[in-house]
Order: structure tokens, then C-alpha cells, then sequence
């Protein structure tokens, strides 16, 4: 009996320990993430021209579904993902896989290549954009190499592949300082042993790096994709979604939306896509790799 | 492999790491040799390159006084205000969160945690524009508690943070209650100690969140008072209003700044995030 109420004891103290140390947090995030959703998802069913609660189901969604700018902006985003991604991860690991062995100066070469992640976007974009004009620097080598000038930024079929650029040289050293670290935690005896038995470099990247690495690389994997969802500073600075919307990327096109073309409930429509797109697609990143999400 | 080999091979990977690194410095370097330049003279010396491509040559500072000019180093103080808030307050509501999660049996925590992850998956900057219109009505656009507040709010930092906690092992816990210690006494006795790495890591997280903001700013601190200086030199370099040289000065002061807490947080790097004495 006493000992039961030693363990209720216990466990009262636990609860009310992490109701002080929970609560602040999940206020914040209810109040500024969950809230601002919830309306979001309120006005994508509502038409404010029709009064107070105006309610029109899922009006706003089938229109958006069937603007073409739009359905344009879905096809730019899908291309966008499915390159930027496994070019940044890919290079992020090549990065970190390089820049975890002994190389003199190995810290110097580690800072220089995180560099660019730490300045804002918006700075990186405006530096890139000038580089890029016609008479930047790129075209002035491009020339000096016998090539002709490109648009870049200006053509239809480059922009969304400088906005890629950019956004790989801003991100890549993000990702590999992250990497790194689980490279490092990787017990060395592993790879001692792998070399004792006469593994090669290869082998032992594949046996032992690759899957010791299986839950940084999963964050990664995640936390990127989120993110290069959420890209807009670039195409707001550089390209406003253009030439002809070929780098309209989703978050670009909900801005317009809401503050250019004033279409709020439009704009909250796509949000509210834009959210379930990025939770189905990370829900089948965990799927694809178990055993990372316990 | 022979010694050859090997050497061979580290010098190959020497060689390969300074090509990225410098790839990485590049456009900063030609940002930051611009700065210094004459307005006239940014886009010269570049086809055919020559030693002044490299070099402002002749150098000049008057970007420095067009900046101050323009208020840039009010922008300057106003972004550091910001992210010294959104660091400091971040971890000090994001360490307890994270540390109930990992470590304290209570019911609802796989629910709370769910919710936490949920948070950060609902991309911030796509739910800017209706909380921004909810912070409007609640008279809080034009202030260090509007432009600080959203970013507080950072599930991603409480998910790293608890993933590290989880690995602290329990026997320092139960030896630590038997001891006497409050559930609060074990966070700051024994896990913030021992979680230095992680700690850097996740304030990382919300420096670079806080330094990199863009659109949340752009939507409630339209008041120069409160201008943060990515949005400033996004307007110089929009409006036309200040020169070249100058945003590239801009820019360069607004990238090197982290590189402050970058470097005193560096040996953090180096060392592994799990081996400060948990193993």
C-alpha cells in the first residue's frame, strides 16, 4: 500500500513537472501555428463578399484547382523538389563524407562550406541576382570561355534552374555540418574492424557509414524537404515567379495570391494544400525508412 | 593500400575540400571585393578578368557613409536584437519541453509529441500571412514582441533536442532522484551539462531561423523603426534607392556577422554530439 502511494507520489510529481515545462511551448505553438492553420482552413471555405459566415465548401479549392497559373505553379513545385532534393542531399553527404576525414585544416574547410547557410537568403539571393545579370560575372566568363550570354534569370528555361543553384550553394552546408556530426558518432571500432577484415573505402562507406547514418540522414531528408517547400525570398527577389511562371514555386504563388491579386480565400485554399502535400510527402519518407521515428 | 597510395589519396581530398570550399566563398568574396569598390567600377575589370577582378582596386570606403546614410546600421542592431531574443527565450522554452518529452512519464506525451512534430512540418512561412493578420488585431505589428514571438514557437528545435536527451542514460536520472534532486534540479544539473553540443546545435537552429527570416518580417515590420536588414537591402537593392557597392557592402556586413558565434561555436562541431561523457 505505502509503496503504491511512493509510486503515485511519483508519478503526480512527474505530471506536474512536465505540465510547467510542456506548457509554455505547446502554448506558443498552438497560438502561432495551430490557430493562424485553423483559419486558414476557416477562410478556404468561405467567400467574404457573401457576409458574415458566407460559407461556399470547397468552392475556393476547385477553383484554384482549375486556374491554370496555378496548376502551372504545382508542376514547377513538383520539378523543383524532385531535383533540388537529392542534389542537395546527395552533395551534403558527398560534403560530409569528404570533410569528416583527416585533411589538414579540415575545420577551415568545414566553416567555409557552412558559410553560406547562415546568410539570409534574401542577401545570398540579391548577390547571386547581380552576378547573373547580363553584364555579371557569369556571362563575363561564359564570354572569356568562347561562350554566348546566357539569360539566366531572364529565360524561361533557366531561371527555376539558378534558382536551384543558389538555393543548393546556400543549403548544402547546413545539411553536411548535421551529417557530419552523425559521422562522428559512428563508433570508430566499426570501421577498425571493417579494415582489419579488409574492407575497402567503398565497402565500408556502404556497410557501415550508410547505415549507422540511417537517422541523421532521415532528419535530413525531412527537415529539407520542409524547408525547400517553404522557398520564397529567391523568387520574390530575383524572378517574381517568372519569366512566363516557370519559377512559380507554391509559397510565391500564395503570397501573390494574398497580397498582389487579393485573393485570400484562394490563398488559404493553397495553403492549406501546401500542408497536406508537405505532411503526406514526409509521411511517406518515414514510412520508406523505419525504424527512425521512435 | 601502400603509404603512396594513401598520401595520394589525401592529397586528392585536400584538393578536392579547397575547391568546395572556395566555390562557397566565392560569390561571398566577389560581394565583399564589390563593397569596396567605386560604383563605376563594379562591373568592370571582369571581361577580360585581370588581378583587379580580385582586388577592389582603387579602393574606396564611401559605401560605408551611403550605408550609414541610409539607416543600414539601425537595420544592423535591429536583426541583432531579434535574434538575441529568439535565441535566448527559444532554448529557455524549448529545453524544458524537450526535456519533459524525453524523459518524464505523464499521460498524453506521445499525443503532445505528435502535436510537436505536426508544428513543424506546417511550414511557418505558409500560415505567416493569417498569423500576421491575427497580429495585426492584436496591435502587435511594429514590435520586438511580434517580430520575436512566431519564432519561439520552433517544434524543430524541441524534436533535436529531445532526440538527444533520449540518450542520456537512465541510471543518471534514477541516481539523481535518489539523491533528492527535483525533476527541475535533474534538467539543470545533469542534462543541461551534459547536452553543451546539442545546445549549440539546436541555438544554431534559431539563429539561422531568426538571422534568415524574411517574409514574417516583410509582413509585420514595415516601419523603418523596426526594419531588419535582409528587408533593407532587398529594398535598396529593389527601389534603386543606394548604389551597388553599397548593397554588396551591406550584404557583406549582413554575412559576416554570424560568423561570430559560428566560430566560438565551432569546436562544438568538431567533437561528436554524443561523446561528452554519456557513453
Amino acid at each position: 500500500m505505502k509503496l503504491r502511494e511512493a509510486r503515485n507520489g511519483i508519478y503526480r510529481s512527474q505530471a506536474t513537472a512536465a505540465a510547467t515545462m510542456l506548457l509554455p511551448m505547446l502554448a506558443l505553438l498552438v497560438l502561432l501555428r495551430l490557430l493562424p492553420l485553423a483559419n486558414a482552413m476557416w477562410s478556404s471555405l468561405r467567400d467574404p463578399r457573401l457576409g458574415a459566415t458566407g460559407y461556399v465548401g470547397i468552392d475556393n479549392y476547385l477553383r484554384v484547382l482549375s486556374d491554370p497559373v496555378f496548376l502551372k505553379t504545382l508542376n514547377v513545385t513538383a520539378m523543383f523538389t524532385a531535383i533540388i532534393n537529392p542534389l542537395q542531399i546527395g552533395l551534403a553527404l558527398a560534403l560530409a563524407v569528404l570533410l569528416s576525414q583527416r585533411i589538414p585544416a579540415v575545420g577551415l574547410w568545414r566553416t567555409l562550406v557552412f558559410l553560406p547557410a547562415v546568410v539570409p537568403q534574401a542577401v545570398s539571393a540579391i548577390i547571386w541576382g547581380i552576378a547573373l545579370r547580363s553584364d555579371g560575372i557569369f556571362n563575363a566568363l561564359l564570354h572569356q570561355a568562347g561562350f554566348s550570354k546566357q539569360g539566366f534569370l531572364t529565360s524561361p528555361t533557366q531561371a527555376l534552374w539558378c534558382i536551384i543553384l543558389i538555393l543548393t550553394w546556400i543549403g548544402v552546408g547546413y545539411w553536411m555540418v548535421i551529417l557530419i556530426a552523425g559521422i562522428n558518432d559512428i563508433p570508430p571500432e566499426l570501421n577498425e574492424a571493417a579494415k582489419v577484415d579488409g574492407a575497402g573505402a567503398l565497402r565500408r562507406f556502404w556497410h557501415i557509414t550508410l547505415p549507422q547514418l540511417r537517422r541523421p540522414l532521415l532528419f535530413v531528408l525531412v527537415a529539407d524537404t520542409v524547408a525547400n517547400f517553404l522557398i520564397f525570398a529567391p523568387v520574390q527577389i530575383l524572378t517574381k515567379g517568372g519569366p512566363a511562371h516557370s519559377s512559380s514555386i507554391i509559397m510565391f504563388d500564395i503570397f501573390e495570391r494574398s497580397y498582389i491579386t487579393g485573393d485570400v480565400p484562394g490563398a488559404s485554399a493553397a495553403t492549406v494544400l501546401l500542408v497536406a502535400l508537405v505532411l503526406s510527402v514526409v509521411a511517406i519518407q518515414f514510412r520508406l525508412l523505419p525504424g527512425g521515428d521512435d | 593500400m601502400s603509404t603512396a597510395q594513401q598520401r595520394a589519396l589525401r592529397s586528392l581530398n585536400l584538393v578536392i575540400a579547397i575547391i568546395c570550399a572556395v566555390s562557397a566563398l566565392a560569390p561571398l568574396y566577389w560581394a565583399a571585393v564589390g563593397g569596396f569598390r567605386h560604383e563605376s567600377d563594379i562591373f568592370r575589370y571582369m571581361d577580360p578578368p585581370s588581378w583587379r577582378t580580385f582586388v577592389p582596386s582603387p579602393a574606396t570606403l564611401d559605401n560605408l557613409a551611403i550605408l550609414r546614410e541610409a539607416g543600414f546600421f539601425d537595420n544592423l542592431v535591429h536583426s541583432m536584437i531579434v535574434t538575441v531574443l529568439s535565441v535566448g527565450l527559444g532554448l529557455v522554452v524549448s529545453v524544458p519541453a524537450a526535456f519533459a518529452l524525453a524523459v518524464l512519464r505523464f499521460r498524453g506525451r506521445n499525443f503532445w509529441f505528435v502535436l510537436i512534430v505536426f508544428t513543424f512540418l506546417v511550414p511557418f512561412d505558409s500560415i505567416a500571412i493569417p498569423l500576421a493578420s491575427m497580429f495585426r488585431t492584436l496591435n502587435l505589428q511594429d514590435s520586438y514582441t511580434g517580430l520575436v514571438l512566431p519564432g519561439l514557437a520552433n517544434g524543430l528545435v524541441v524534436f533535436q533536442l529531445r532526440q538527444f536527451f533520449q540518450g542520456i542514460p537512465t541510471e543518471l536520472i534514477e541516481a539523481a532522484r535518489l539523491d533528492g534532486l527535483g525533476w527541475w534540479g535533474v534538467l539543470g544539473r545533469i542534462f543541461i551539462p551534459l547536452s553543451k553540443p546539442a545546445l549549440v546545435s539546436a541555438g544554431m537552429l534559431l539563429f539561422v531561423f531568426s538571422w534568415q527570416s524574411y517574409l514574417w518580417p516583410l509582413l509585420i515590420a514595415p516601419s523603418p523603426e523596426y526594419t531588419l536588414a535582409p528587408i533593407a537591402i532587398a529594398q535598396f537593392n529593389g527601389d534603386h534607392t543606394v548604389a551597388y557597392g553599397a548593397i554588396f557592402l551591406a550584404a557583406t556586413i549582413t554575412a559576416m556577422i554570424p560568423l561570430v558565434p559560428m566560430l566560438a561555436a565551432q569546436r562544438f562541431f568538431t567533437t561528436s554530439l554524443a561523446t561528452s561523457g554519456i557513453k
